[in-house]
Order: structure tokens, then C-alpha cells, then sequence
């Protein structure tokens, strides 16, 4: 991932002392994300709901 | 008479109820047996043993009197360390936690002491039941009492170490990708993950809230049945608890398969994951049982793993992020390295990203449910492959994703992992029956059929 990225992602994220310490696990972190999203078929059709489904006053 | 170590939940009840053993003779011989044995399994956190005996002098006063509770009046079981047990620490086998001492019971574990049994102790996991095997820890790791040079599993681990090892007879595990039935495949016994829902998780540490089961292991599949009826039924107070009344799981156990229609996922293990050729054997042996005791077994489609596996990481690592997030900004370094770097990737997965993963699963549920409608129960491969050395860190990498379980916690269906055979290294291969929703009951039964069919059960690790 390019570094400048990583640092914005890395700040909005609040993990400036997890960069510092664990630069590769950060980095590595950031990079398995994207492949974990991108491996993710979302659906197109625009009215395919979540799951769960809200359930009002369920569980409450 | 059956050394007592391995007695069932079940036999011990009935030898409670025959005066031929009584809860403090068992307890007493099991905590011995601790003694021998876990310092070569590390299966036990922290064992309690003054709270045990106390339990269990109480059973045997009370069944003394008449008053029994049930089956599992008497009976000792293992805890995950990740469920809360009034006074005792739940570490989740973590620095981070590792002065959290539980005010009060999980729901589970009401359930359990109300039934009767006996707490013996808390149990290793993998650290937050998502980072391990880890050397790293304040803990060691559990090891596999087939060979306990072999990981046992996880992230139930110390579950599956100890009841494999005779050490309890019956324990609870937690289950977010497989890890109920993970230790189950491993150790060679039965791990049920009940219906999303069944069993309330208030009071144990959550991982991913929309992908966590609590769940039994065991060694045999009347025994996940009991502790099935123990601690199932609706929470108020756990926000995705069902108010079903599913009750008595046991019920089917002796019906056989005769009639019931079996889809066998192949592509699970044969193309979109190809498993060890021992696993794949061990399956086709299991659907050549079921069809001799009555079944009918198709082959039967759902979406490929890679599909399910990819969902399950994405919803994972976002809820397991927002659980963590504070601790890992603040104190990244008490977490083990296999914790935090499975963690760490939840905070770079965009709301976006994740309501996705969301929606794609609702679909994916939907493509299990119409297969469900023509067949009864799913047969698939758990674990593609033995247990790893855990010396072997590649080799445990490699192994360890090459599962096909994450697609019920995606989906929520019941599923349960048993031995299905020992590979040429003496280690145990395994096969995963899954149902419908709330139909545990016939999963059960499934399960209970190939058990009676087949020598497994009766197999114990060679550790004396």
C-alpha cells in the first residue's frame, strides 16, 4: 500500500502507537483488508438488504 | 466398569443415580488426573478446584436426598476462558485482560449450575478466541492429546484438549468461525454450534457479535445433546437470542437415518478447497455409512468457501475492531502478535465495506436455505487436513484456513464436527453435519446414527 496512504488510513484510524510499534503488522493489517473487502461479491441490485434485518423492539 | 476419566456425562449420571460413584469420587479423580496429565496439555488456565469440590459435595448431598437436578447434576465441566464465572478471572487467555475478575455467572453458566454441574475450572483459548496458537501469551498454548506435539485446535482449545484427554467429560467453547468445531475435528469428539440464537451469549466476551455461537464439546453426541437442553432457551438480555422454545434435542437420537435425505457438499473439499486425501476418504466412508444405515445421500451445491470465507473475515474483523479498537490504539503491545495482527485489519475496512459483506451474506444465507429445502441435513469436511505440529508455524498457517465452517456462522445454521476416522499419523480426521434452523435436534440424530455405525467414540488418545 503506499506509505502516504497507509499513514492517512492509520491516523483516521487512531493507531499512530501501533505504527510506530508494529510497523509491518500495521501495514500488513492494511493490505489484508483490502483483500478481504475486495474478495467480497456486494450485491448490485440496490434493494438487497443486510443481514440481520431491524427488528424493532426485538431484544430489548 | 469404565475407568471413570471416561465416562460420559450421561454414564456418570447414571452412576450417581446407582451409588456406584458419587460427584466427589469423580471430581476428586479427575482433579488427580489434572494433575498427571495437563502439564503436557496445558488444557487448563486455571483450574479451581476448592469450587469444584464444594459443587460437588453439594450434588452428592442433594441426589443423596432424592433431589436430582437432572443429568448433569454432578457432572464436572470445563469453561472457555472467555466466559464469565463469578470471582474467577476471564483472561481470555490475554494480557489484556488478565486481571478481569467475573462479578457475576454468564447465562451459560447459571444454566449449568442450575442443572446441577460442577465448574472445574477455566480453559486455554486462543487469545480473544481469535489469536493462536501463540507462544507469545501469558499462557502457554493447549496441545493435542493424540499427539501433543499437534495443535489441538482452536480457538476452543483447552475444551477440546481436555475433554479428548478424560480431564472433564463435557465443556463449553464459543464459535465465530469454527471454534467449537475446530477443537472437535482436531481431538477426535463431538462440537455442536447451535442455531444462531439458541443459546444466549450474555456474559462471555464477544468476538463478532453476528457471527458468535456458544456451543458443547464433548465425547459423545447424547452428551451435546444434554448439555444442549442445559443451556439453550431464550436470553431477553442478548439482543440476538430467539424466542424459540426448542427444547429436549435429545428426543431423535434413536430414530436412525432411515428416510432422511442427505446433501453432500463434494465442492466443499473437492474443488473449491482440496483436502488432505485422508479427509477425503474418511467423507466418502461417512456418506457410505449413512446410506447403509438408510439414508439417501445426494450431492448438493452451495456458494464456494472462498465466497463464505471472504464475508466471515470482513464482518469479522469490523465487529472484532470495534470491541478492540481502544486497546489497540492504546496498548497494542499486550497483545500477542497473532491477536493484534489478526485484529488490526477491522479498523482499515470501511462501513461501506462492511454493510456489503452484509448484504452478500443475506443472499448466501438464502442459497443454504434453498438447498435446505430439499434435503434434511448437509454432510461436509470440517477440517481439510490433520491437526499441524505446533512447531510448525507455516504448516499451521497453511492448515489452519483450510476449514469449511465459517459458512455456518455466516449463515447461522446448526452444524456439529465428530471424528470420522484417524489418519495414517494417528491423528483425527473429522466430517460436519448441518440443518435447519432450530433443527438441531435432527442434526443430532444424524450425528448419533453415524456414532452408533462406527468405532470412533470408543477410540481414546494414547496418553494414558
Amino acid at each position: 500500500m503506499d506509505p502516504t496512504l497507509l499513514l492517512a488510513l492509520v491516523r483516521a484510524a487512531g493507531l499512530e502507537k501501533a505504527l510506530a510499534e508494529f510497523p509491518d503488522d500495521v501495514a500488513s493489517a492494511a493490505s489484508q483488508a483490502m483483500a478481504n473487502a475486495g474478495a467480497v461479491q456486494v450485491p448490485t441490485d440496490p434493494r438487497a438488504e443486510p443481514w440481520p434485518p431491524m427488528r424493532p423492539g426485538v431484544g430489548l | 466398569m469404565t475407568d471413570p476419566h471416561w465416562l460420559s456425562a450421561s454414564e456418570a449420571s447414571r452412576a450417581f443415580a446407582a451409588k456406584t460413584l458419587s460427584p466427589v469420587e469423580l471430581v476428586r479423580h479427575l482433579l488427580k488426573r489434572t494433575e498427571a496429565l495437563d502439564p503436557k496439555l496445558n488444557a487448563y488456565i486455571r483450574l479451581d478446584a476448592e469450587g469444584a469440590l464444594d459443587a460437588a459435595h453439594s450434588a452428592e448431598k442433594e441426589i443423596a436426598q432424592g433431589r436430582i437436578r437432572g443429568p448433569l447434576h454432578g457432572v464436572p465441566v470445563g469453561v472457555k476462558d472467555i466466559f464469565d464465572v463469578a470471582t474467577l478471572p476471564t483472561t481470555c487467555h490475554s494480557k489484556v485482560l488478565i486481571d478481569n475478575i467475573a462479578k457475576t455467572d454468564a447465562v451459560s453458566i447459571q444454566k449449568l449450575r442450575q442443572a446441577g454441574a460442577v465448574i472445574m475450572g477455566k480453559l486455554s483459548t486462543h487469545e480473544f478466541a481469535l489469536g493462536g496458537p501463540s507462544f507469545d501469551l501469558p499462557f502457554p498454548p493447549a496441545r493435542n492429546p493424540w499427539n501433543p506435539d499437534h495443535h489441538p485446535g482452536g480457538s476452543s482449545s483447552g475444551s477440546g484438549a481436555g475433554v479428548c484427554a478424560g480431564l472433564f467429560p463435557v465443556a463449553l467453547g464459543s464459535d465465530t468461525g469454527g471454534s467449537v468445531r475446530n477443537p472437535a475435528s482436531a481431538c477426535g469428539i463431538v462440537g455442536h454450534k447451535p442455531t444462531y440464537g439458541l443459546v444466549s451469549r450474555r456474559g462471555v466476551f464477544p468476538l463478532s457479535f453476528t457471527l458468535d455461537h456458544v456451543g458443547p464439546l464433548t465425547r459423545t453426541v447424547a452428551d451435546a445433546a444434554l448439555m444442549l437442553d442445559a443451556i439453550a432457551g431464550h436470553d431477553p438480555e442478548d439482543p440476538g437470542s430467539a424466542p424459540t422454545q426448542a427444547r429436549h434435542f435429545g428426543r431423535l437420537l434413536d430414530r436412525g437415518v432411515r428416510g432422511l435425505r442427505i446433501g453432500f457438499v463434494r465442492h466443499f473439499h473437492e474443488t473449491d478447497m482440496p483436502a488432505h486425501p485422508e479427509v477425503t476418504a474418511g467423507l466418502e466412508e461417512v456418506s457410505r455409512v449413512l446410506q447403509a444405515e438408510g439414508a439417501e445421500v445426494r450431492t448438493v451445491h452451495l456458494p464456494s468457501l472462498d465466497e463464505f470465507r471472504g464475508i466471515n473475515r470482513v464482518i469479522l474483523s469490523s465487529e472484532a475492531w470495534s470491541i478492540h479498537a481502544p486497546w489497540l490504539r492504546e496498548r497494542p503491545g499486550d497483545y500477542g502478535q497473532l491477536c493484534r495482527q489478526r485484529l488490526l485489519p477491522g479498523a482499515f475496512i470501511s462501513a461501506g465495506e462492511y454493510v456489503g459483506a452484509q448484504r452478500r451474506r443475506l443472499q448466501l444465507i438464502a442459497a443454504v436455505e434453498d438447498v435446505l429445502r430439499d434435503v434434511d441435513v448437509l454432510l461436509c469436511a470440517s477440517s481439510m487436513d490433520p491437526s499441524s505440529r505446533l512447531d510448525d508455524e507455516p504448516e499451521t498457517t497453511r492448515t489452519y484456513p483450510r476449514q469449511a465452517r465459517a459458512p455456518f456462522n455466516v449463515t447461522g445454521h446448526p452444524a456439529l464436527a465428530m471424528m470420522a476416522g484417524l489418519s495414517s499419523g494417528g491423528l483425527p480426521v473429522s466430517v460436519q453435519f448441518v440443518g435447519r434452523y432450530f433443527d438441531d435436534a435432527t442434526v443430532l440424530r444424524v450425528a448419533a446414527a453415524y456414532e452408533r455405525a462406527t468405532p470412533w467414540h470408543k477410540k481414546h488418545p494414547p496418553i494414558g
